[in-house]
């Protein structure tokens, strides 16, 4: 860099204008917004499943959406937090989350293992089509944390698109679910947990590059 | 002025809402700061670009910091992400030869930068921090420090990747 400290400093400052700082409430409702759109998104397209229509939802279904709810809130608030750089920041939070929905495929597998039937009852075909609705319908939570996040200043790229992906895959199965008519522990634990997976690897593949500053 | 967190948000503060002789003071402390901050880190040659890239990205990301919050850790921050930044530049450089690195003659700085270095390398597995310091720092070949140290070629380059990729995460979690 050829020019001095002291002129960059002058251009800098000949370039300043009032600055908004970023507030957490804003990420918060930006992403609580794309939620709350994509239930409405999946209700008006694919229609909500009649159980939870007439409010007699299974608990299965309450225990596992759930779950990915508080994933995907643990998750998307710490992507929030990441934006604004801060040297202690603890973005691990969401860890905590994450295990309590690997409960769902560790109870899928044990199911498995004891009941052979359980798997051909799951069939592929239906759980497939979940897993590429539930990614579909995360991706306006993955769009809008990522877009927060070009804003902001995260300090660790690679982590935050790690976390985009979950908290986008979490948001997208716990909406999709209102529609899946599944409730058997064997398609949620493994059809709806591989929906988070994907999302997650697709976010720390392709997110990093696109919030580097 | 002494560049106290208290003094410092309070011109951050007049700074964001656009106090142009705020920020000028504001900017010049930070650049004290900041080569306070580097000194012990990066060799003295590439000091000054780092303080002025740094100020570049605190520029752009004014608005990511707030009145609520503490002023010199969101500044460390950024500085510790320019530092990786510029860790990762050195790791991706494809020349094997050391570019005016630590053979600066500021022997002082670059004494400090050694001993930053030597903390980063104690924590590494020593077949990657030794890699790491005769491809890197002494500027030795990949086949020459294959030759000194008995390991491959391909396990030099390999323990070279693996080792910058370590301290830079290091540093992230520092």
């Amino acid at each position: 860099m050829a020019r001095s400290t002291d002129n960059l400093i002058a251009e800098l400052v000949d370039g300043l204008g009032p600055v908004r700082p970023l507030r957490l409430a804003h990420g918060v409702a930006f992403v609580l917004g794309a939620l709350v759109f994509t239930i409405a998104a999946v209700a008006l397209v694919a229609g909500i499943r009649p159980d939870v229509e007439s409010a007699l939802a299974e608990p299965v279904f309450l225990l596992a959406t759930g779950l990915f709810l508080i994933l995907g809130l643990a998750a998307s608030a710490t992507v929030v937090m990441m934006g604004r750089p801060q040297v202690g920041n603890n973005h691990s939070g969401w860890v905590w989350a994450a295990a309590m929905v690997g409960l769902l495929p560790a109870a899928a597998a044990a199911v498995l293992i004891g009941d052979n039937a359980a798997a051909t009852n799951s069939t592929s075909t239906q759980g497939f089509g979940c897993l590429l609705a539930a990614s579909g319908s995360g991706l306006l939570s993955f769009a809008v944390l990522t877009w927060w996040l070009r804003r902001g200043a995260p300090t660790s790229p690679e982590s935050a698109g790690l976390i985009i992906g979950i908290a986008a895959g979490s948001f997208g199965i716990f909406a999709y679910s209102f529609h899946c008519t599944a409730i058997d522990i064997v398609h949620i634990g493994l059809w709806h947990s591989t929906a988070v997976l994907v999302s997650a690897i697709i976010g720390r593949l392709a997110v990093p590059r696109l919030i580097r500053w | 002025m002494k560049a106290d967190e208290a003094s410092l948000s309070r011109l951050m503060v007049m700074a964001q809402a656009g106090n142009r002789q705020a920020y000028t003071t504001l900017l010049s402390e930070c650049g004290h700061w900041l080569r306070s901050y580097y000194t012990r880190r990066v060799p003295p040659a590439v000091l000054e670009d780092l303080v002025q890239e740094t100020l570049l990205a605190l520029h752009q990301k004014l608005a990511t910091w707030d009145s609520s919050r503490a002023f010199l850790p969101w500044l460390a921050a950024i500085a510790r992400y320019r530092w990786v930044d510029q860790l990762r530049r050195i790791y991706r450089r494809q020349e094997d030869e050391l570019p005016e690195t630590l053979t600066s003659p500021d022997e002082e700085g670059a004494v400090s930068a050694r001993i930053s270095l030597e903390s980063l390398f104690s924590r590494l597995p020593a077949q990657q921090a030794k890699a790491i310091e005769l491809v890197k720092i002494e500027g030795l070949s990949v086949k020459e420090a294959s030759g000194l140290t008995g390991q491959s070629e391909s396990l030099i380059k390999v323990n070279v990747h693996r080792g910058i990729r370590k301290m830079a995460t290091m540093i992230e979690k520092a």
